[in-house]
């Protein structure tokens, strides 16, 4: 009997040993695969969770190179990383949930500062080589960057919260996206607030054609009280010169993107759609469809016309992107992060990719 | 005696073994665990079967751990002694116990046999109960929770409270303080005489919480910061009444329990810039009645249990607001068919009312079960049972759930038993699972599971003063239907019965007294090891990698020794490594934290006094529970006790 207890002790202190943890983390040699034209994915993780990373899929090598900012830098990026600029050298990381934007180096993605303190950041808009603003979802408040000291120079109050932005000249558009309606103007001289323009339920996304037009992508709202709306706006003068209401108040369209040479909007809604922009009404047919997948977001390269499709699978394992070309053929699909959420294309005009 | 199957000797072991049992753990620092332990009475026709459910686990805490730990949450006493898996945010913050590689919604918790879980989440935040309020804590595995009365995947943690049928007086105070700014106070008062009793207890504690830690992911370089936005604050009151005539025990029962809490967040997001905080409160009303009779033995119980829950984020301007009203009414009725065969019915209704901000409209759920369960005992070698219960889920009449379970004695005069059981359970949707807006799903079917169980245990006396139990068991589950909340067609999630998990492992326990004059050694030591992977659903694949958050490896030990008036007790406790990413490509390291309380205790006449010092994470460890929530390092606690106690004659 005491041989019976023996067993059953040294099996406990046997069985719980466990194999010493190895590092999971295995940098990849190839580190200059930055360097070329490429494409960041934006995985935004779980929200909380602090599992947001960054993919790098390189045109140089066809690859796709995935939580790249951990490799170099050894620490993770943090809670939602929601959007990413690049301007000169540098690229600014905006970490939705961490309330900080990540200053990198664009060829090689390491670390230059933190800007931190910043509430609930979205969207970033480089307005000269000394300034940009932030787009902040849970303030009232525009964030005033100063990019020569990377640091925050000031806040420009909107009375309510910001979600996407655009720059035309030296106006500044800004978006009234969650419960709101408005797209606001800021003169960027000023910092301050010269109009608004009321548009459809929850503008969401908003780009400017080769025209000057601003072209709102309104979903509608969650709750589905209001019918979606593609409003176009004349930036000089701030009137609706186009507004196309989408037929079934359960239509949620998203993620309006603009192909580079600014004649050719896409947005998903069911699948990827296209529409020129001297089009009359939406377009009822998909260009993409989504092939037993729900598209999460949108991506369109500036050089060549790729377009991008991330789909976050169940929004707890790793996703997919998906590449086809400007015809819509498809081209590659690649295992990404958990939640592959927006891009930002490093392409040079005239390169290879064209 | 001998034809009974039973010689004196081995009584007089038996009476012995049962002394120890009792009386070793009660050494030390205790509050409102009674000096002496009063059992119901029983008639020892044949050395029977002596397992509660044959066939299944049921174990407790140690009581002497339980004592010694008082005036913690019961999730930091589920840690150090018993299989369940506590996953916590910090001190004072959510925490949510797993077992057998389920889910926290997977977990039941009842007070004497009645659901006290918030209906809402489905889930029970195991930091708000208090471990000194509770008289012994009852752990059901898997199957072994179908006999509760509404049964759990995972299983069910049982709150028990009993009266003491003494005339006597109690009172005691205990206060303590500790690392963190925190500091506990706990006090009982216990009067009646052999047909009434009046126990009331009162905890309250508070924390700072601000302890320090080191941040390596915030900043290329390490930064040392303070945990901010993380103070508590805790109340309980409990009340109870117990009135006895005959065979009849009339019993009243109120706790009420509020929490006011600071959430800290991940150390990834500036510590405590949200601002959020968390209000908790609840008021748990029981009235029984209790018989005993020729016929058998019969219960009724009506319970009323109120819980609200405010969460306010001012950041993200999110003000939720919870209340939920539980209407409970259980009934039991137990009756010996023959000799060593009982009969058991059990109907149990609970309706649930909630109003929330996040609802459309307030919502209302019914369970209706009707439980019958069969035991028998034959001889002294075999016990059996069989349960079956039948589930009415608001109108809709569910698949019964079942449980067939055997446990067998291998020698005549040895306390050598193998166990094996077989079940089926089910647990019907949250609901937030079905009214949450938007997302809430209906239609949503109830997850269930099929569950096997097999085990070994003895209990031996190698010497006159040692006393060993053992216990090794492996286990199954098939769990399907499990609900997940998965993106929709528009801006947000909605529920849906998506996964399928199969669950195994092992596990092991062993506990050695030693008692001996006026020296006393105690050892537990505990292991487990859980393989849980998804069986494939309509979203994710059939793989071998393991759930997130489910540690393949845990152990547990403790040794308790008592000197005189001395005493000391080290706790210990391991934790695997958790995968926080489906693929398991990210996890957290394991971790192991020592404990050690070392503690003195005089008695004069009817006076107790007890000092003990408590030293927690002896190594300064540095670990997370979940991933960017560091807890704390090497703390210490100072605990006085006081308690008067006189039986009259």
């Amino acid at each position: 009997m005491k041989r019976l207890h023996l067993v059953l002790l040294t099996s406990l202190v046997a069985l719980s040993c466990e194999r010493i943890p190895q590092n999971p983390l295995i940098t990849d040699p190839e580190e200059s695969f930055i360097t070329g034209d490429g494409v960041f994915i934006l995985n935004e993780g779980n929200f909380t969770w602090g599992n947001g990373t960054i993919s790098y899929y390189s045109y140089d090598s066809s690859k796709i190179y995935n939580d790249v900012f951990f490799r170099i830098n050894e620490r993770p990026l943090g809670d939602v990383p929601n959007s990413m600029v690049i301007h000169n050298e540098f690229a600014y990381i905006v970490v939705n949930n961490s309330g900080k934007i990540e200053v990198v180096r664009k060829n090689s993605l390491e670390s230059v500062k933190g800007i931190t303190g910043l509430i609930s950041p979205r969207n970033i808009a480089v307005i000269d080589n000394s300034k940009a603003y932030v787009t902040s979802l849970f303030s009232d408040s525009l964030i005033v960057l100063d990019l020569k000291k990377n640091s925050v120079s000031g806040y420009i109050n909107l009375r309510r919260s910001s979600e996407s932005i655009v720059i035309s000249g030296k106006k500044a558009f800004v978006a009234n996206w969650y419960g709101g309606d408005e797209v606001l103007v800021i003169n960027t001289d000023l910092d301050e607030v010269i109009d608004s323009i009321k548009v459809g339920r929850e503008p969401e996304s908003m780009v400017i054609d080769k025209n000057y037009t601003l072209w709102v992508l309104c979903n509608g709202g969650w709750a589905r009280d209001y019918y979606a709306e593609l409003v176009g706006i004349n930036t000089q003068t701030f009137e609706i010169i186009k507004k196309y209401v989408f037929t079934s108040i359960l239509d949620s369209p998203s993620n309006l993107s603009l192909n580079g040479s600014g004649d050719t909007l896409y947005y998903l809604e069911k699948g990827v759609r296209r529409m020129y922009i001297n089009e009359q009404e939406l377009p009822s047919d998909v260009f993409i469809k989504q092939r037993g997948y729900l598209a999460y977001k949108l991506g369109i390269n500036p050089v060549n016309g790729d377009i991008f499709i991330t789909n976050a699978v169940d929004y707890r394992q790793n996703g997919f992107v998906y590449i086809f070309n400007s015809r819509g053929d498809s081209l590659k699909a690649f295992r990404t992060g958990i939640i592959p959420g927006s891009m930002c294309f490093k392409v040079q005009p005239g390169s290879d990719i064209e | 005696m001998t034809n009974a199957g039973i010689t004196c000797n081995h009584l007089n072991h038996l009476l012995l073994y049962g002394l120890l049992s009792v009386a070793f753990p009660l050494q030390g620092q205790d509050l409102l665990h009674q000096d002496t332990i009063r059992i119901k009475e029983v008639v020892i026709n044949s050395r029977q079967i002596d397992s509660e459910f044959p066939g299944f686990r049921k174990t407790s805490i140690d009581p002497g751990l339980h004592a010694k730990l008082n005036s913690f949450s019961l999730a930091e006493l589920l840690s150090v002694n018993s299989h369940s898996y506590i996953k916590s945010y910090g001190p004072g913050g959510l925490a949510t116990a797993s077992l057998r590689g389920t889910g926290a919604s997977h977990t039941g918790v009842s007070w004497n046999g009645i659901n006290i879980g918030n209906p809402m989440p489905g889930q029970t935040d195991f930091s708000l109960i208090t471990a000194g309020l509770i008289d012994e804590v009852r752990i059901s595995m898997g199957g072994a929770s179908l006999d509760i009365g509404h049964g759990g995947i995972g299983g069910i943690i049982n709150l028990e409270t009993k009266p003491v049928w003494d005339r006597q007086t109690s009172v005691t105070i205990n206060p303590s303080a500790g690392s963190f700014g925190n500091i506990s106070v706990l006090t009982g008062l216990v009067a009646g005489n052999h047909s009434f009793t009046s126990v009331t207890k009162t905890h309250y504690s508070y924390g700072a919480n601000n302890y320090p830690y080191l941040n390596t992911v915030i900043a290329p370089e390490p930064v040392r910061e303070t945990r901010t936005n993380s103070r508590f604050l805790r109340k309980d009151l409990m009340q109870e009444f117990y009135l006895k005539r005959k065979r009849d025990v009339y019993s009243a029962r109120f706790w009420y329990n509020s929490a006011d809490r600071n959430l800290p967040g991940s150390i990834l997001i500036q510590s405590g810039a949200a601002g959020e905080k968390q209000i908790d409160e609840s008021l748990r009303g029981m009235l029984s009645f209790d018989s005993e009779r020729d016929i058998g033995t019969g219960s009724i119980t009506g319970a009323w249990v109120f819980n609200r829950l405010d969460y306010y984020n001012p950041r993200a301007s999110i003000e939720s607001m919870n209340t939920s009203n539980s209407f409970i009414i259980k009934g039991e009725f137990e009756t010996k068919v023959i000799q060593g065969t009982s009969l058991k019915m059990m109907l149990n209704e609970e309706l649930n009312v909630i109003n929330s901000n996040n609802y459309k409209t307030s919502a209302t759920g019914s369970i209706l079960s009707l439980t019958l369960i069969a035991g028998r005992k034959a001889g002294s070698r075999l016990g059996t049972t069989l349960l079956v219960r039948e589930t009415m889920d608001n109108k809709k009449l569910l698949i019964p759930d079942f449980s067939a379970g055997i446990e067998f004695r291998l020698f005549p005069t040895e306390e050598h038993f193998i166990r094996s059981g077989f079940s089926r359970t089910s647990k019907i949707p949250s609901m937030n699972d079905r009214y949450w807006y938007p997302g809430g799903n209906r239609n949503l079917k109830n997850e269930y599971a099929y569950m096997f169980d097999l085990g070994y245990r003895t209990n031996q006396k190698p010497a006159q003063s040692l006393r060993i139990t053992s216990e090794a068991g492996l286990f199954r589950n098939i769990i399907r239907d499990m609900i997940q909340w998965r993106p929709g067609e528009f801006s947000y999630w909605t529920a849906d019965n998506l996964n399928r998990v199969n669950t195994s492992g092992f596990e092991s326990s062993v506990s050695l007294v030693y008692s001996q004059n006026t020296t006393g050694v105690k050892i537990n030591a505990g292991y487990t090891y859980t393989r849980a992977v998804p069986a494939g659903s309509r979203t994710e694949t059939q793989t071998a990698n393991q759930l997130m958050y489910v540690p393949v490896n845990q152990a547990n030990g403790s040794v308790m020794a008592e000197y005189r008036m001395f005493y000391c007790v080290w706790m210990a406790n391991y934790t695997g490594r958790r995968y926080i990413t489906v693929d398991n490509s990210g996890y957290l390291p394991g971790y192991a934290l020592n404990s050690i309380i070392l503690g003195a205790r005089i008695h004069l006449r009817d006076n107790q006094f007890d000092a003990a010092f408590r030293i927690g994470n002896v190594f300064n460890s540095s670990y997370e529970s979940i991933a960017y929530h560091p807890q704390p390092g090497r703390s210490y606690n100072l605990s006085l006790l006081y308690k008067f106690n006189k039986i009259r004659k």
